[in-house]
């Protein structure tokens, strides 16, 4: 059974100058009472020990996976580029009568 | 360095000892239950084997870290752009603004082309949502949406519907009509349901699913018709901030990149986080797929952009200069993956050679940060979208 409980997240407080466009979060402080504390803090630590238990299983899954060399890689990705540069626009360029965007010659009137 | 949000107490019958107390949300198999705290505690200890304390848990998931990054280094050998050296050097690239898209109130925070490589469709903060002729520049529809930040717009394969969403946490669909009697408001269709705003959306293969990420830290994947949630996405410690899917006609794997400066990388059909890449040192604003999909360009507030290769599991090259303080909002890949467009915080567009790792053309034009970008789908011309209002069309 996968259970994730929803914890505590991040605030992000946003305007105009903030780092990014997000949004303000609002913000409700719930415990209020006394007594609630100390059961915010157990429900921390088994929250933890839920969130440490799915790490290691994610880790576990992660480090077995298979894996091939950089210097592979590294030329099949070179080998994409070169098959299919002739066939990129941006890389090789249009002539200006078949790229939409690119004016056309105006028509000169003889 | 981050504050706790707390939740908004829920009184209620607990879904499992029906007593009246506070509740907290818990997801079982997708299905959000709402048990009190006593239950979760119950619920979380009752599979915990003996001598599994936290500290064993900690030690363990370090260990196997460090036979990760053990395992990843064994198989660097090389530098993408040593390799890449002997490949030919590309010449000056001359691209300029061929079309200015003006009609939106505030700033544009997300486009997205059809697949006819001719209509737009781009949202803004002011709630409007306007579907464009980027050839003549016209606006073909419009939508107000009830909310402002509309932070997230895709258009679906056929043409026939846009996905919007943003504050109002949910992704609604639109079907498009050339109908000019008929209000667009009118059919809309409330798909995904968050908790937190909606940050991308995009369309799977057909126009009957959607995926999702939201500020509450996950993704989703929703059937249109009913609004059903087929499979979630949790794993992210911080807002999911993009997303983009694999360009494979069969292709099922989705990648993700948020707040916690990790991308993840998702089987659609478990739900499972396949790989996971932390190397950025901010934010990740947008990750795309290369167009092998073997491969996939990460945009962050640490004024770099990164490519990781999913096969060798780790990064390969990183793009970035000193003279570059601004972080990079959005990046795409031209159609041959050769180039890697970039948009920056600097209000400049960087275009970098993906295989040499150096910047091979810098473009200005636009008057406020570059906060979308897309590249058409046959790859004569891309889009960008700016906080100055406006989109441009480059070729």
């Amino acid at each position: 059974m996968t259970i994730s409980a929803v914890t505590p997240g991040v605030i992000r407080t946003a305007s105009d100058h903030a780092v990014c466009s997000l949004a303000c979060r609002v913000v409700t402080k719930v415990f209020s009472r006394a007594g609630a504390w100390s059961r915010w803090q157990t429900m921390s630590t088994t929250n933890n020990i839920a969130q440490a238990r799915k790490l290691v299983e994610q880790l576990r899954i992660e480090a077995g996976i298979e894996r091939i060399k950089v210097s592979k890689a590294s030329s099949e990705l070179m080998n994409y580029c070169e098959q299919h540069a002739r066939n990129d626009p941006l890389l090789v360029g249009v002539p200006a009568s078949e790229n939409p965007f690119k004016d056309k010659k105006p028509c000169i009137i003889l | 360095m981050c504050d706790q949000t707390f939740l908004a107490v829920v009184f209620g019958p607990c879904d499992k000892c029906f007593k009246e107390k506070p509740l907290r949300a818990v997801y079982i198999k997708s299905e959000q239950l709402s048990y009190c705290s006593l239950c979760v505690e119950m619920m979380a200890t009752e599979g915990l084997r003996e001598n599994e304390t936290l500290a064993s848990l900690k030690n363990e998931a370090e260990s196997l870290k460090g036979k990760l990054e053990e395992e990843r280094a064994k198989l660097h050998d090389v530098e993408l752009h040593q390799v890449a050296e002997r490949v030919e050097a590309l010449g000056q690239f001359v691209m300029k603004t061929r079309r200015t898209l003006k009609g939106h109130g505030n700033k544009v925070l997300c486009m997205d082309w059809c697949k006819d490589k001719r209509r737009i469709v781009s949202s803004s903060q002011d709630g409007k949502v306007i579907v464009w002729d980027s050839f003549t520049t016209n606006k073909e529809h419009a939508v107000t949406m009830p909310c402002t930040w509309v932070m997230a717009c895709a258009y679906a394969p056929s043409g026939c519907a846009i996905a919007c969403g943003g504050l109002d946490n949910k992704c609604s669909v639109y079907p498009l009509t050339f109908d000019k009697n008929e209000n667009m408001a009118a059919k809309k269709k409330s798909v995904a349901m968050h908790t937190n705003y909606l940050s991308a959306c995009s369309f799977t293969n057909s126009d009957m699913q959607i995926l999702t990420a939201s500020g509450d830290g996950t993704c989703a994947l929703w059937d249109v018709e009913s609004g059903q949630l087929l499979q979630s996405f949790h794993g992210h410690g911080a807002d999911v901030l993009c997303l983009d899917l694999a360009p494979s006609e069969t292709g099922n794997t989705f990648v993700s990149g948020g707040c916690d400066k990790k991308a993840m990388v998702w089987d659609m059909r478990s739900g499972q986080c396949i790989q996971s890449f932390e190397t950025h040192d901010s934010d990740i604003n947008s990750v795309r797929y290369y167009p092998s999909g073997d491969a996939f360009a990460s945009g962050s507030d640490d004024a770099t952009c990164r490519l990781y290769d999913l096969r060798a599991d780790r990064e390969v090259a990183i793009y970035s200069k000193e003279s570059i303080i601004f972080g990079a909002s959005s990046v795409d890949f031209s159609l041959s993956g050769r180039l890697l467009f970039a948009g920056y915080n600097d209000y400049t567009i960087n275009v970098w050679d993906v295989l040499k790792g150096s910047r091979v053309s810098i473009l200005f034009g636009h008057e406020n940060r570059v906060s979308t970008l897309r590249v058409s789908p046959d790859g004569t011309a891309f889009c960008s979208g700016s906080w100055d209002h406006t989109l441009r069309i480059w070729a």
